[in-house]
């Protein structure tokens, strides 16, 4: 049991990283992505300026117009500098990633800060010079053995002196030179060689990755990819556990009154509302009573969308709990009705089935009452096949919310993938995917544990 | 096959002729099924049944058929200075005005998906009323045309989209579920992989290079739902592999392909006839979820998704919402109805009750 558990955790390394490999080619092999997205909004720019005329129309003439430093850059700024497989090595956190990238004369010293000191409760910045210089023809990167702070604080703390009086240079640890542009700086391209300003550049290197826990900086709101998705993350999983501990608490009592009335009215009636709400998607069941509740044609009852108020912060408690309520109870309707359909049919044919079974004629025959057999015997056991959905549902949590996130214009995990993929904001997607593969994987595995601690019979091998 | 089968005594019957017997009793799956075929075979006749264009015109003693001829200029007609195409309705109420024995037949509802309100007369944001049956949308088309010949695209789509997917996920099942061993270890990890892919994400990249039409939807959407055909299909290639004529036709010498397509595939056919309703359920939902996000089938090809994203923007106009989804509901409940029937006929499990 254990090994074939282990063996699952096992195999979910394989599946993860040929999910991720595979989005993330076709993400950065994909047309439209970011830089072509920035080179549109800085051409849409200079057009509002009037500076280009009605002939940037196509992509290429638009290009052209952008200086190739500036691409050079912005491709740096978006890794796209690098081939895919090491983009993807460092996306990973096993390449290191460059970090604090300077771009350098020959010869011009600059100021690095090395560290901090505290001094009377404040910090106090200290600095170092760093150079590079052209040895034999290589480029060397150097760093004054003298460091200091900016100004004077203090005698205790030495200033760093001035950058011609600096005695001795070491070699500079920790950075490395990334791009040696002596000879072709590429704003200077027009330039006789001998006016080029000969410049490197230099970064120091990190491993930082999804490995290492780092899921990158987003693209469009330069916060990191965690920061943005959490407080998303929260508002899905609000929807998520509520509406999946309210279809159980429906389903499961419906499915067995159902079994238990089988072939009654009551079991016809009900099998018209599940057929119903199987035959309608929850997002579009949630369009219907928008517009019946919403009060944009019949009744005034609830609000229109949204999470919550737009002055929720200011509510008192319990006009917060209120006001929470309101906003989610469409939302919460919608997010039940699409697992209601297929949990209470299911649990009603367990039921059925199990009812079907010799064991239940056995208890029968040996005189036990009727409510023990059903309570007892048979509902443990018809409980199997609901607990095999536990772990899928974990998924459902994010998969295809985001159309009631749509709907309903609540801001949640769904839409932001989605918004994501439209502003090509390859961070995020990948941060969502990460999340989406690893609680679908681990509620595969959720779902057998599940079932084995259910049915003792099954044993996984 | 079947016809000799029909004529042998109901003790001889084969098991598919037994359970389509079985199916035809169950009266609800039954009647949804031919209404819902029926329903179907009309919508492809819908330009003769639902659109602006006169189905027969008599003018100077000469017939025309502009439904089955398609474009006539409007001077044909006697209108002078125009070479655009008549505006057969207001055509119809000049020629009776006239009274000169010319006249119009127009299809049952007069009015075209696609006219919008650069077409004299019509209007935007119009409450369902006789002219217009269920109103218009916000270019003023005619919510009842467009929901007709959505139906048809909905429909054409679920059908095509569930084929390619039984046909290209029930041969990698069943060569999975046949060959086994370490074969079907890895094509399970490969189809793992391939299932975890986001496949909006990908819709949307795709649709970002190429406005997707009906087949590439199609092709996109079968790229991702072959998979669930897979489970099943292995499933049931690898219980009947074990059964003794499979043994048999082996050891005979029949060679594997005909083992598989001969052998096995008609004994393993009932999930794909047993889910073919569910997954038409699933792809018709798709196809109007797409088009509700705006990354369906191009405008203005009518809709039911895109429809109801128009309606979500004006939620006072109740009937845009309301009409395409009460649509989509009603062939969604009637497809369910087939599909419960369906089920019902391939498994039959009777419970024996205790009380």
């Amino acid at each position: 049991m254990t090994k074939y558990f282990l063996r699952r955790f096992l195999l979910l390394i394989p599946t993860f990283f040929g999910a991720t490999l595979l989005v993330f080619v076709i993400l950065q092999l994909a047309p439209g992505g970011p830089i072509e997205q920035a080179i549109m909004r800085m051409k849409m720019a200079s057009m509002n300026q009037g500076e280009v005329g009605g002939g940037g129309g196509n992509g290429l003439a638009g290009q052209s117009a952008i200086p190739r430093a500036a691409l050079e850059q912005m491709k740096k700024f978006y890794g796209f500098d690098k081939p895919i497989p090491v983009r993807y090595l460092i996306w990973l956190g096993l390449w290191p990633r460059d970090v604090d990238n300077h771009v350098v004369e020959l010869g011009k010293p600059l100021r690095l800060p090395v560290g901090e000191v505290e001094f009377e409760g404040e910090e106090i910045r200290l600095w170092r010079w760093v150079r590079a210089v052209e040895v034999d023809g290589e480029a060397l990167l150097q760093e004054s053995e003298e460091s200091g702070a900016g100004f004077y604080v203090d005698d205790s703390i030495p200033i760093l002196p001035r950058a011609a009086s600096v005695g001795s240079w070491r070699p500079l640890e920790g950075w490395s030179l990334i791009r040696d542009w002596r000879d072709e700086w590429p704003e200077d391209e027009e330039k006789p060689p001998a006016e080029r300003v000969r410049k490197v550049e230099f970064a120091k290197k990190q491993m930082s990755g999804i490995l290492t826990g780092d899921l990158g900086v987003s693209y469009v709101y330069s916060e990191p990819v965690w920061d943005v998705i959490r407080p998303r993350f929260k508002i899905s999983l609000f929807f998520g556990c509520i509406g999946f501990v309210l279809a159980y608490l429906v389903c499961i009592p419906l499915g067995i009154f159902k079994a238990l009335k089988h072939g009654t009215p009551f079991d016809f009636v009900t099998s018209a509302i599940v057929f119903i709400g199987y035959s309608i998607p929850g997002w579009a069941l949630g369009a219907i009573l928008l517009v019946l509740f919403g009060g944009g044609s019949f009744w005034d009852v609830f609000p229109l969308g949204g999470f919550r108020s737009d002055n929720w912060e200011m509510l008192t408690t319990w006009g917060k709990i209120l006001d929470q309520a309101h906003h989610a109870v469409l939302p919460l309707i919608a997010w039940t009705i699409q697992g209601f359909a297929v949990l209470t049919v299911l649990m009603k044919n367990s039921l059925l089935e199990n009812l079907s079974a010799d064991y239940v004629r056995t208890a029968f025959a040996k005189g036990l009452t009727e409510r023990r057999v059903i309570w007892v015997h048979v509902f443990r056991n018809s409980l199997i096949p609901i607990c095999v959905g536990i772990g899928g549902l974990i998924g459902v949590f994010l998969a295809g919310s985001y159309l009631i996130e749509k709907t309903f214009n609540i801001d949640g995990f769904g839409m932001l993938g989605f918004q994501s993929a439209l502003n090509r904001d390859y961070p995020i997607v990948m941060g969502t995917l990460v999340i989406g593969v690893f609680l679908r994987l681990f509620g595969n595995i959720i779902s057998d544990i599940a079932l084995a601690i259910v049915d003792p019979r099954i044993r996984f091998k | 096959m079947t016809r000799k089968i029909e004529k042998k005594a109901p003790g001889s019957q084969s098991i598919l002729a037994k359970r389509f017997r079985k199916f035809r009793s169950i009266k609800r799956g039954y009647i949804s099924f031919i209404v819902l075929v029926m329903a179907y075979g009309a919508s492809f006749f819908l330009p003769l049944l639902v659109s602006n264009r006169a189905l027969v015109v008599r003018h100077e003693g000469k017939t025309y058929f502009p439904a089955f001829h398609g474009f006539y200029s409007a001077s044909e007609f006697g209108a002078e200075g125009t070479s655009s195409e008549p505006n057969y309705r207001e055509l119809r109420e000049q020629f009776k005005e006239e009274g000169a024995g010319n006249w119009v037949m127009m299809p049952l509802y007069h009015y075209d998906p696609l006219e919008d309100v650069t077409v004299a007369g019509n209007k935007a944001f119009e409450a369902p009323s006789w002219k217009h049956w269920l109103g218009t949308d916000d270019r003023g088309r005619d919510l009842f045309a467009r929901m007709a010949y959505g139906f048809n695209v909905s429909l054409s789509f679920a059908l095509l989209l569930t084929f390619i997917n039984y046909l290209v996920g029930g041969s990698v099942g069943a060569v999975m579920g046949y060959f086994g061993g370490r074969f079907d270890l890895y094509v399970q990890r490969l189809i793992e992989i391939w299932g975890t892919m986001p496949f909006l994400y990908v819709v949307i990249i795709i649709s970002s290079i190429i406005t997707p039409n009906f087949l590439l939807l199609v092709f996109i959407l079968n790229l991702f739902g072959w998979i669930g055909m897979t489970y099943y299909m292995r499933a049931e290639f690898y219980r009947e592999k074990a059964k003794d004529y499979v043994a048999a036709a082996i050891t005979m010498g029949v060679s594997t392909p005909k083992i598989i397509f001969k052998h096995i595939l008609p004994n393993a056919l009932t999930p794909i006839i047993a889910f073919f309703p569910f997954n038409m359920v699933g792809g018709i939902s798709s196809l109007v979820a797409l088009d509700f996000l705006g990354f369906g089938l191009p405008p203005p090809t009518p809709s039911w998704g895109q429809m109801v994203s128009v309606g979500l923007m004006n939620l006072e106009k109740w009937w845009l919402v309301t009409v395409p989804l009460a649509a989509l509901f009603i062939t969604l409940l009637l497809i369910v109805f087939i599909g419960e029937a369906i089920r019902e006929a391939f498994d039959p499990k009777v419970f024996s009750r205790l009380r």
